[in-house]
């Protein structure tokens, strides 16, 4: 199937869902339609996993005035989506209202799509084994060191239309082509994990992805005790420190956090929450990026919203119902399924960050290490970020992926560390903004980053 | 749909991959209904019910599987299913050097329903929206809340599934989850408190007093409350008695996954070739099993039809063995364990958990906190994260200061870390008390398939030495 047949495959099933919705005498619908193609394939030392398939299914709201019902059925069946709009509009009549309801999106108006890639729909699993070779092939797997060493690759195209009894009838497309290498080494005790990958909207080159997962999981064998407790500066990879800014921001950035009075920033709008070097933009028109579409999850147009302005928080992020009951508009920012994953049609709208972006600065990577005296260089995902808490903001943290720092060069990396201190005390504490920006495969790109007194301790 | 007709498709499927040069398949079919109430600030954020119908076909062509599906429930798509299914497994096969070849096995014919009272199908949506409203309403009787939230989920419905052997297998999955959470503000930070309930039962389950909505949302008042003054948990290494929630989710997260077969065939789990050591104190025994008396997740039969039944993966500190599905057991010369299991018709099946628990001990929770003398006391969790080298994070939500033998003080927010295989050195006594529970709202992520039901829990843990983080 082309990409133009599946818009309008989706695009006929939303319109004739709202003409059954019509004919029920159902007084507001929303339907989500989605459609997806996907295939999967994992190497590891010859246990190939694979998965190939077709993800079809139909998201319904029903407004009773404000009370709301939602159900959701699989695949496409003209008779199993009569049943599941009798069943929203069910659900919707004995619910009890919702204030801040204040109808669905009432007009067709799409942004730009991001980069489609026409040839993704004719690739199979001949084509991802292929990719794998090729990252299997550079890498010498005769290492003793390797304990283990997997490449996976995927593609997927897929597109969801929204249509309502109001009037929006929008669709948006997305091809989508990953590939990774993971290893696990070992030597004298020591043991580490790296891994690599590219994810993009075409397919790209996968040279360079396993050597460099390799070469990096190699070098951080070796490693010592820290040794104590002390205050240090801890500076992250691109990668790393993508997903440790990611959740400090998740709940302050919340639209729905503030309307619920649970957002700890809800007095804190146009004011310095961080130094005056850092700009937070939410990018949902990025081209190259997943998260850049041309509607939003409940048919609203995307939009790129700066978020921190040098230092001053400028808004939230919202989707239509939290917009309106803020008294703000909607930032494009509906996401179904959550920020991760899940089965889009399965969920209701929510609000959640497209791409954010934070601004390039200055300093690369190793220019930032070389002005440290002492500090700690994070170059793996620590676990436990989820569990900082969302209103105080600490966080304590393990991670198995570091180096020790001094006098400005990378010593010896080290053994399992924590790393503990306070989101919205390390915002303003930012040394270093990098000007080395990497994808990150969060919602979130970021280049290096150095941060001051955080509490390093074994 | 008639299981008759979904049967004859299924077999249709399998006919099909023999026809076009497959030497084993396997065909499923999900068909479930999940409900889920969010009361948030005492109004309706969300009231949804979810159906997930399909057909996954897995076919094998010299040992290389493929795996398909299809949400469409016809004849003619679940025939394209099972090309494609083929098409990848002939695709993959040069790449393959563990082969996945099972023993002989006779044809399995079985239907198992889950027999409860008043199953939640039956119970119109005001009941269990009053159950929610009733819950809050005994949390704002405790404390003084600035936001509530009253979760309701439910799952159920019917799987089938036959493969080449000619088995027929039919089960219907069932559970239930109801939460009750306060929140309330202090100066400079937030108290929380949670309370719920999460069983493979019927709604007579709300009948005992313990499991009531009234006392779950009192609990989670009290436990509100009680943050509201907590004490920060002293950073450093403590003595500890885990409770069966964080014991639970450490037996899962931690040591569960380490003995699943697709990490330790591939080497990537650090517990690979050690079968047969004594990895733990002879305290830690850790069992994996389908159905058990305390109640998780009622789950007869995994993905691969195989029966569910009791691994023993740890006794008394002895790695046992592993958690298999059935390709991996005859590759290690062993029996399938029942764990090959997909949370929907969309995934393969691949080796998951069914309901891991630390076996009970001796001693009483009394004797328990005694032996701890002075430490923490971790009575509940908020979840963690887990590293395959079977590094742990865990946050604790609900906890004490154990003084002089007595729980004292409740704390705030702690994290636990450490490594699992040296935390199960460690312990060194196990309450006589189990408490097994399941999540709608939660489950397992492995592969990407989150959230599947399992179950997990135990008694309380007596650990000698444990890293805390505090805030």
């Amino acid at each position: 199937m082309s990409l133009d047949d599946l818009r309008n495959k989706i695009l006929n099933i939303a319109d004739t869902t709202i003409k059954h919705s019509r004919d029920l005498n159902i007084p507001s619908t929303e339907v989500f339609v989605l459609e997806q193609s996907t295939t999967n394939l994992t190497d590891n030392k010859g246990k190939v996993d694979s998965r190939d398939g077709l993800v079809q299914g139909i998201g319904i709201r029903v407004a009773v005035g404000k009370k709301l019902g939602f159900a959701s059925c699989t695949g496409f069946d003209e008779e199993t989506i009569k049943s599941t709009l009798k069943q929203a509009h069910s659900i919707a009549n004995v619910s009890p209202e919702n204030p801040m309801f204040n109808g669905f999106v009432a007009e067709t108006k799409m942004s730009k799509e991001g980069i489609l890639d026409p040839d993704i729909p004719h690739l199979d699993a001949d084509d991802l084994i292929e990719k794998c070779n090729i990252m299997n092939q550079e890498v010498d797997l005769s290492d003793r060191r390797i304990i283990s060493g997997s490449f996976g690759a995927n593609i997927a195209y897929q597109g969801f239309a929204i249509a309502t009894t109001e009037g929006c009838l929008a669709s948006s497309l997305q091809t989508t082509f990953g590939a990774n290498s993971y290893f696990v080494v070992t030597d004298a005790g020591d043991r580490k994990t790296a891994q690599d990958f590219v994810a993009a909207r075409k397919v790209e080159s996968v040279e360079g992805i396993a050597p460099k997962a390799l070469n990096k999981a190699i070098s951080s064998l070796g490693s010592k005790a820290f040794g104590g407790s002390e205050v240090l500066p801890t500076i992250w990879e691109p990668r790393e420190s993508a997903p440790f800014l990611a959740f400090a921001f998740f709940n302050v950035f919340s639209g729905s956090a503030y309307v619920e009075k649970s957002n700890p920033w809800k007095e804190k709008l146009n004011e310095k929450v961080a130094v005056k070097e850092l700009t937070v933009i939410d990018d949902g028109q990025k081209p190259d990026t997943e998260a850049c579409q041309s509607i939003d999850a409940e048919g609203t147009p995307k939009q790129t919203t700066a978020i921190i302005e040098d230092g001053v928080l400028k808004t939230f992020l919202f989707n239509k119902m939290y917009g309106d009951a803020a008294g703000f508009s909607t930032t494009g920012n509906a996401q179904r399924g959550g920020i991760f994953g899940g089965t889009p049609y399965e969920n209701i709208p929510v609000v959640g960050p497209n791409q954010m972006m934070i601004k390039e600065v200055a300093k690369n990577l190793e220019e930032q290490i070389s002005e440290i005296d002492k500090g700690i260089l994070i170059t793996g995902t620590p676990i436990g970020l989820f569990t900082a808490n969302p209103v105080t903001g600490d966080f304590s943290v393990t991670c198995n992926d570091t180096f020790l720092i001094e006098k400005g060069e990378k010593v010896h990396p080290l053994k399992s560390i924590s790393i503990a201190g306070n989101y919205f005390e390390t915002l303003n504490n930012i040394r270093f903004i990098g000007n080395d920006t990497e994808q990150s495969g969060w919602p979130i790109d970021a280049p290096s980053m150095t941060f001051l007194n955080h509490t390093i301790s074994d | 749909m008639e299981n008759d007709y979904v049967f004859d498709l299924l077999h249709k499927a399998v006919d099909q991959g023999h026809k076009l040069g497959a030497d084993f398949v396997e065909a499923r079919y999900d068909d479930l209904t999940l409900t889920t109430i969010n009361y948030t600030n005492e109004k309706v954020r969300e009231s949804s019910t979810k159906q997930r119908r399909g057909i996954g076909v897995m076919t094998y062509v010299k040992g290389s599987p493929g795996y398909s599906f299809t949400p469409d429930i016809t004849s003619e798509a679940i025939q394209e299913t099972t090309k494609r299914s083929l098409g990848i497994a002939k695709a993959t096969e040069p790449l393959l050097t563990f082969k996945h070849i099972y023993d002989d096995r006779s044809s399995i014919k079985d239907s198992i329903v889950k027999k409860v009272k008043i199953h939640p199908k039956e119970v119109e949506f005001d009941e269990k929206l009053d159950m929610l409203k009733r819950g809050i309403a005994n949390a704002k009787d405790q404390v003084d809340a600035q936001s509530t939230t009253g979760m309701w989920g439910e799952l159920w419905g019917d799987k089938l599934f036959v493969n080449s052997e000619q088995s027929e297998i039919y089960w219907t999955p069932l559970l239930f989850d109801l939460r009750i959470m306060a929140v309330a503000m202090t100066e400079t930070s937030q108290a929380r408190g949670s309370d719920g309930v999460g069983q493979s039962q019927g709604m007579e389950y709300f009948d005992i007093e313990a499991h009531s909505p009234e006392t779950l949302g009192t609990n989670a008042g009290k436990w509100c409350k009680e943050q509201i003054d907590a004490v920060s948990a002293p950073p450093g290494k403590h003595r500890a008695l885990v409770g069966p929630r964080m014991a639970g989710v450490l037996a899962h997260e931690s040591f569960g996954h380490l003995s699943e077969t697709d990490f330790v065939i591939t080497g990537m789990s650090p517990i690979s070739d050690r079968v047969g050591e004594q990895l733990g104190t002879e305290h830690a025994t850790i069992i994996d099993e389908g159905i058990t008396k305390e109640g998780g997740f009622f789950l007869p039969y995994d993905d691969q039809g195989t029966k569910t039944g009791k691994t023993v993966l740890m006794d008394k500190g002895m790695l046992l063995g592993y958690l298999h599905d059935r390709s991996t057991a005859n590759k290690m010369n062993t029996e399938p364990t029942g764990n090959s299991r997909a949370i929907t018709f969309m995934f393969p099946s691949i080796p998951r958990m069914k309901n891991t628990y630390f076996k009970p001990g001796n001693i009483s929770f009394d004797e328990a906190v005694e032996q701890v003398g002075d430490g923490l006391y971790t009575a509940g969790t908020s979840g963690g994260q887990t590293d395959l080298d079977g590094t742990f994070l865990f946050k604790c939500s609900r906890g004490y200061l154990i003084e002089n033998g007595e729980i004292t003080k409740p704390i705030k927010d702690a994290a636990l870390s450490g490594q699992i295989l040296e935390f199960i050195q460690q312990i060194s006594g196990v309450t006589n008390e189990m408490d097994i529970f399941t999540s709608y709202f939660g489950g397992c992520g492995k592969g990407g398939q989150y959230p599947l039901p399992v179950g997990l829990g135990g008694p309380s843990l007596v650990v000698d030495e444990v890293l805390v983080g505090g805030e």
